[in-house]
């Protein structure tokens, strides 16, 4: 488990960046849409997020906006950026590389 | 019930060292976070106080919360580090390329560095005003200064009027900086020992006040290496995330450049002057944190009183 704590901390700005790329989020919905996908593989500390979505608003890779709901409530929503966009390419592929690179090593038929 | 989630937002505002309007964002968004977890959670059939206990336990706790949010903004661009580090810059140059003789020079450089103070205390007190800010208020020491060698009876004037006001201004202007963070306090008034050190110096020894202009030339490229060095860690500050190393380059920076210049002065600074200068630096260092303990402490009281669940 703490392992798995380790590896998430160290990648939390790829995985933010991939679900923002599907769409617009706030950090309730992308904390429940982390640990949809990954079938709660992704559980952490939900403090931790708001920091994350902070760091990368100032490096410019996403952006929040306050958003007014028809209940009267407020949600920062937040999108990813061009800048962002290009980051994230090139995150996804170094992941690929490393991917495939573990495959060919840890696979059965690679024995 | 929902006093430990309001005692939790509590917590982590106070921890928060950012300006006033990111602040308030920051404890918004967990707002609406808590709502919806707290929605969640007591349909899921938790009752309000365990719906409210589970939902502190999943946020972790409010201190490294705090402290990993600062360093979300911690980190000044290389634009902001050169502004910050600007006004050393431009007093390091006076002196070591000799223009600090042209006082036509020196005025100009001081109302510019006035402006600019004034600019960026009206314009939401960005982190790179600090030192601009500590250089604006020199001229109101160093007039109190002369104002005590003004001839009979007119010195007391200056005890009486001049220096309290003077200190007024300055106690007001330090507790307007320790509220958003006691360090900038300290980034302000940073240069502060150098200069008293640098003063001594160069002062006659019968007549504290007055600069023999002789032994300034004789160590003038010293002076502007002092605040060349002031002016790089000041960059340093500004770049680095971590709080700890912020505080770290301050301290060894200070010291070092103390150490500097009680070698190049050790014919006109004694060592009991030395520790007096060390004493001075580490005072006017830890100084405002003890006073933001001091204001949070006051504040924190009738805070108590209204947290936002409560309300609810």
């Amino acid at each position: 488990m703490a392992q798995r704590r380790e590896l998430m901390k160290g990648n939390i700005d790829s995985l933010l960046l991939c679900l923002l790329a599907q769409r617009p989020m706030y950090g309730y919905q992308i904390i429940k849409e982390l640990e949809r996908k990954s079938e709660g593989y992704f559980k952490f500390k939900e403090g931790t997020l708001y920091p994350a979505l902070h760091r990368l608003e100032a490096a410019g890779l996403v952006q929040g906006k306050w958003q007014m709901l028809p209940s009267g409530r407020q949600r920062k929503y937040y999108q990813i950026m061009e800048k962002g966009s290009a980051v994230l390419a090139r995150e996804r592929a170094q992941w690929q590389d490393f991917i495939n690179a573990m495959r060919l090593i840890i696979s059965p038929e690679s024995a | 019930m929902a006093s430990s989630l309001s005692h939790y937002l509590e917590s982590v505002e106070e921890s928060l060292r950012l300006d006033p309007s990111a602040k308030g964002e920051v404890i918004k968004e967990l707002e609406t976070h808590i709502t919806d977890r707290l929605e969640e959670l007591k349909e899921s059939g938790l009752s309000e106080e365990e719906a409210a206990a589970t939902c502190v336990k999943l946020l972790g706790s409010a201190k490294q919360l705090a402290r990993q949010m600062y360093e979300a903004y911690s980190q000044g661009s290389w634009r902001q580090a050169l502004l910050a580090s600007m006004p050393h810059l431009l007093f390091g140059l006076a002196f070591a390329l000799n223009w600090w003789q042209a006082s036509i020079w020196l005025l100009l450089v001081l109302v510019f560095i006035l402006g600019v103070a004034l600019y960026g205390w009206g314009h939401g007190k960005p982190t790179w005003l600090f030192p601009w800010l500590g250089y604006s208020l020199l001229p109101v020491v160093v007039a109190g200064l002369f104002l005590l060698y003004l001839p009979r009876g007119w010195s007391w004037l200056a005890i009486l009027i001049y220096i309290p006001l003077a200190l007024r201004l300055l106690y007001t202007i330090a507790v307007q900086t320790i509220k958003r963070d006691w360090l900038y306090s300290s980034l302000m008034f940073f240069q502060v020992p150098i200069i008293i050190g640098w003063f001594i110096v160069v002062g006659h020894k019968e007549r504290f006040a007055e600069l023999n202009l002789e032994r300034l030339s004789d160590f003038a490229p010293w002076i502007g290496l002092s605040f060349l060095a002031l002016a790089a860690t000041v960059a340093a500050f500004i770049r680095l995330r971590q709080r700890w190393l912020k505080i770290t380059v301050l301290i060894v920076s200070g010291l070092m450049t103390l150490t500097l210049v009680v070698y190049q002065a050790s014919s006109g600074l004694s060592l009991p002057a030395f520790w007096i200068l060390i004493s001075a630096m580490f005072g006017l260092f830890l100084t405002p944190a003890l006073l933001e303990r001091k204001i949070k402490h006051s504040r924190r009281q009738p805070k108590r009183r209204g947290g936002f669940l409560c309300q609810r």
